[in-house]
């Protein structure tokens, strides 16, 4: 039995019958990375740009060590906590687990950029894994105001 | 949406934890604090008991011009928020929110023409020291240039934000160069009757909710 069906049996059961406490084991096995959401803001000026994205991962633990992409000579990772923006070096990735990037929480940072993003435009987006390697993101450029919530 | 299926995801999450009591780390420290989070009310607006004066603040604006707060937006309805322009998430998120919200506004029937030319709309920057008048006035002309962006002496501006429960850090470089900022990121709305601040927006508003309650913000009335 895998540690995804055993998440699964605890969640399903709602641990009617403490499904074997196997927990940890995952970290030893590859991770399954999958990205969706991905979108970056039109940005007001040709400055800095930020950008969001939801990696699920259905495997063992990983982390997002950096991110490159041709728009932009350089690009950060940040958290935001209780007010506090932060840059980070790398992001944990979860066995089993998601890693967020989402307005008011982490977010990307893109500066020195090469032009001004426009709505409608694909950045493609290159995000590196410490196990998984680089996993190429296009990242479509949405209305400044656009929320996954919103969707507008 | 997604936050309240995280929180539930967190209680079933956190209800299996406890039932199975297998004290392995299965993240669940994170979702419970999206849960306590998730706490208060679904209205995006929150009015105040005890409204805020205006602060007082005499700053410089894009135009490199004097700005009097209290004296320029004297019995106009007035929202502020406190930012900085290399913020690339929250700030140009509100600030563009605010400024759709106003172009729907604008096409509201039941508003008069005077009405909705008095809304004033105030961005006041955290980070003066990069946030010039012209860098100020360049963002904002991204976004919508009939915002009154302001800049000056950050003890003066972090003073006033003071005033209206709003406290604000100037964004800095620590020792391994990497940038760290601090900045509540509410609106306040002011009322054209009362000068008074007395509606606050959190992060979360979006273009509906302000679009939804600036006409009665225009009027003076709570959201």
């Amino acid at each position: 039995m895998n540690q995804r069906s055993v998440n699964l049996a605890v969640l399903t059961a709602a641990g009617l019958v403490l499904a074997g406490c196997g927990a940890g084991s995952s970290s030893s096995s590859e991770p399954e990375l999958k990205v969706t959401g991905a979108y970056m803001p039109a940005p007001p000026t040709g400055d800095l740009a930020a950008g969001f994205f939801v990696v699920s991962n259905s495997g063992g633990a990983d982390t997002l060590t950096s991110v490159t992409s041709r728009l932009a000579g350089d690009v950060t990772l940040h958290s935001t906590k209780d007010g506090v923006m932060e840059e980070e070096k790398s992001f944990a990735v979860p066995a089993d687990g998601r890693l967020d990037f989402e307005t008011g929480g982490n977010h990307l940072m893109f500066e020195k950029l090469t032009h001004k993003p426009e709505q409608g435009e694909k950045v493609s987006v290159q995000l590196h894994f410490a196990k998984s390697g680089t996993v190429t993101v296009e990242m479509p450029v949405k209305s400044p105001t656009y929320t996954p919530e919103t969707g507008h | 949406m997604r936050k309240k299926t995280l929180a539930a995801a967190a209680l079933l999450a956190a209800a299996a934890f406890t039932l199975s009591a297998c004290g392995s780390g299965d993240g669940g420290d994170k979702p419970i604090a999206v849960v306590s989070a998730e706490s208060g009310s679904d209205k995006a607006a929150t009015v105040l008991d005890q409204p805020f004066e205006k602060p007082d603040l005499v700053l410089t604006d894009t135009h490199g011009k004097k700005y009097d707060l209290r004296a320029q937006t004297k019995g106009r309805p007035t929202l502020i928020y406190f930012g900085y322009t290399h913020c690339p998430d929250v700030c140009p998120l509100t600030m563009n929110n605010l400024a759709v919200a106003k172009k729907q506004v604008e096409k509201d029937k039941q508003l008069t023409p005077a009405q909705k030319e008095s809304l004033r709309i105030v961005f006041v920057t955290t980070d003066p020291e990069r946030d010039t008048p012209s860098a100020l006035g360049a963002w904002l002309k991204g976004i919508d240039p009939d915002v009154v962006g302001l800049t000056g002496d950050f003890a003066t501006v972090q003073a006033g934000a003071r005033t209206v429960g709003i406290s604000i850090e100037p964004p800095k470089k620590e020792k391994d160069g990497k940038i760290v900022s601090f900045h509540g990121t509410q609106v306040i709305a002011f009322s054209p009757k009362t000068d008074a601040g007395y509606v606050v927006y959190g992060e979360d508003a979006t273009v509906d909710d302000y679009t939804k309650d600036l006409p009665k913000i225009i009027e003076g009335e709570n959201p």
